[in-house]
């Protein structure tokens, strides 16, 4: 049955290229075909038997013969097309040599489907001509070059490979199952160079949503053939797999998810601070979670700090000195704005304000800035000022916080450089108690 | 001092954000002078919930529209005052549908806390959630380091 089978693909291949160029094979042409199959047929009444046996060859017919015959004249002039035209693995048509001396008693058949079949038998025809597409050794290929349509040829051919492919993940049939193994072992052949581009096409087949491993592989190798000279679409990943380890399409896609996962994983390890002993996706997660509303908290806090610091002041002069700071300092305690330790820590509190002061008595803050910083001059009352300066009755609050904060800052300034989290959380928690008592 | 003004980088996050913040700020401050001065609760409320808004919007736009999440906190900024109740509805029912549907809470998936948390995180796979998330943190804490810096500037 197996030896029946390339015959049988061999006579699809013919029929399919007699499907492709249908006009161009005339009725007398066939005809003749089918006699010389019929003279084949009795040579080989056994194979014929065997192929009988196929749903499919019920529609036999006697008159196919001929048509077979015409083609198998022309075994040594399509074995050149064949060479020159197919896009297909070499390796296939070595070895499929032998099986142009073998008759093809379904040659006509394959032709006559092609002729007359109904939409029925066509599908069938489509099937085997998908499965025989791959060989490249087909003596059916010969009829077309004695219609003297070379390019035809080709164009068919590729157009046959290109289809099938399309058809590959909708038909399965016995006879492309039967192919598929022959395929394959004649891809493993050509390992190397195929495995690149199979995992490669795997991966486009996956898209493509393809059912089996075999007909991925078998796919592979016509698909990367017949579109060795076309543009490899950007959106493909190209992913290779890793040897022991399952080429399915389905778990490849799964292993680059996974590994994604992973590499971000890492980077949010990174990010969240002690997160280093951590491992495992579960715990990682919740520390992420933690993190986050911690610091959404934060902000939040910081908001609620800011709408009531915010109506004493203004704010478009403190533009460009906020940024200073800010890019001065980003991780250091942001009051202190200076580049060097040196600067007495009292100074520090008192510069700003006195800033806030000069801002109110419209004083240019840089200015004022400079000269309060590099000419010590004696700490300004800040908060009296401030309180005088202040009309609004959210002053008396700040108020407290102030003088609670610059106990803050200078225990902190003497601590030194500490990290904005706990010096947040403690002004927090300052300025927490305060608003309890004002409320 | 010169030193210090060259070395802003005038495309980093941090500096647009502290420029939309501030100037936001500046809005919000004059509008409070306009306004009464208050300080009742509600007031304080309304003022507080302002400037987040200022800080989230402000934040975003620093971002820009790269981001997921950025784009989802815009447009939720944005719909807020025109169909605040009917975004609050919706996502309420939502909520509903994905509670019921859900497995029950025995089911201690974080992922879903994290979607929460991350704005326009429900839409969103898990890995594409987990880059979100890593930029959200660190706008986060750009964010809070501004504003801290801000406040402790102010209230000293």
């Amino acid at each position: 049955m197996n030896s029946a089978l390339p015959e049988m693909l061999q006579c699809v291949q013919t029929s399919e290229n007699i499907a492709g160029n249908g006009t161009d094979m005339t009725v007398l042409e066939r005809q003749r075909g089918r006699l010389k199959w019929q003279q084949q047929q009795l040579q080989s009444q056994q194979l014929q038997q065997s192929y009988f046996n196929e749903n499919q060859l019920n529609l036999f017919s006697l008159s196919q013969t001929q048509h077979y015959q015409d083609l198998m004249n022309n075994d040594s002039a399509f074995r050149e097309l064949a060479n020159q035209s197919m896009k297909v693995d070499p390796d296939l048509e070595n070895g499929w040599p032998n099986f142009t001396k073998y008759p093809i008693p379904r040659t006509g058949f394959c032709g006559e489907m092609k002729g007359f079949v109904s939409s029925g038998l066509q599908t069938d025809a489509l099937e085997m001509d998908y499965s025989i597409s791959r060989t490249s050794s087909c003596p059916p290929a010969e009829a077309v070059a004695m219609a003297g349509d070379e390019k035809g040829i080709e164009s068919v051919l590729t157009e046959k490979l290109a289809s099938t492919v399309g058809r590959d993940s909708f038909k399965k049939r016995k006879a492309d199952k039967a192919q598929n193994p022959k395929v394959i072992v004649a891809g493993d052949v050509k390992v190397k160079k195929i495995k690149g581009d199979a995992e490669e096409v795997e991966s486009k087949i996956t898209e493509q949503n393809n059912s089996s491993n075999n007909r991925e592989t078998s796919a592979d190798t016509s698909k990367e053939n017949s579109k060795v000279t076309e543009v490899q679409k950007p959106d493909y990943i190209h992913v290779r797999a890793r040897r022991g380890q399952a080429t399915d399409s389905h778990s490849l896609a799964e292993r680059v998810r996974r590994e994604k996962i992973s590499e971000r994983m890492k980077y949010l390890q990174d990010l969240v601070p002690g997160c280093n002993k951590i491992t495992g996706k579960a715990g990682m997660l919740e520390e992420i979670i933690n993190y986050v509303q911690s610091l959404q908290r934060q902000v939040e806090f910081l908001s609620m700090k800011l709408a009531t610091v915010n109506p004493r002041l203004e704010f478009n002069i403190e533009n460009f000195f906020a940024k200073e700071l800010f890019s001065a300092c980003p991780d250091s305690f942001p009051s202190v704005g200076m580049p060097s330790e040196i600067v007495n820590p009292a100074y520090l509190q008192f510069n700003p304000a006195q800033q806030v002061v000069s801002c109110g008595l419209d004083m240019a803050v840089n200015s004022s800035d400079m000269g309060l910083r590099r000419t010590n001059s004696s700490p300004v009352p800040v908060p009296e000022t401030f309180l005088d300066s202040s009309s609004f009755t959210q002053a008396q609050l700040s108020t407290i916080w102030e003088t609670d904060l610059q106990n803050i800052y200078n225990v902190e300034f003497h601590q030194g450089r500490s990290s904005a989290f706990p010096s947040q959380a403690f002004t927090g928690s300052m300025e927490a108690n305060n608003l309890k008592m004002e409320m | 001092m010169a030193v210090h003004r060259l070395s802003l980088n005038p495309s980093s996050y941090k500096t647009r954000f502290t420029q939309r913040f501030l100037r936001a700020l500046m809005k919000i401050n004059k509008n409070k002078n306009r306004s009464s001065t208050s300080s009742s609760f509600q007031e304080i409320r309304r003022g507080r919930r302002r400037i987040k808004i200022a800080a989230d919007g402000s934040m975003a736009s620093a971002v820009g529209s790269k981001r997921a999440w950025s784009r989802a906190m815009l447009y939720k900024l944005r719909t807020r005052t025109r169909h605040q109740a009917w975004v609050r509805k919706i996502s309420t029912a939502a909520k509903r549908k994905r509670d019921v549907g859900n497995k029950p809470e025995e089911e201690l998936s974080r992922t879903d806390d994290l979607r929460r948390l991350v704005p326009g995180g429900e839409a969103m796979d898990f890995c594409s959630l987990l880059e979100e998330t890593a930029h959200y943190i660190k706008c986060l804490t750009t964010q809070a380091h501004v504003m801290q810096s801000i406040a402790d500037f102010y209230s000293t």
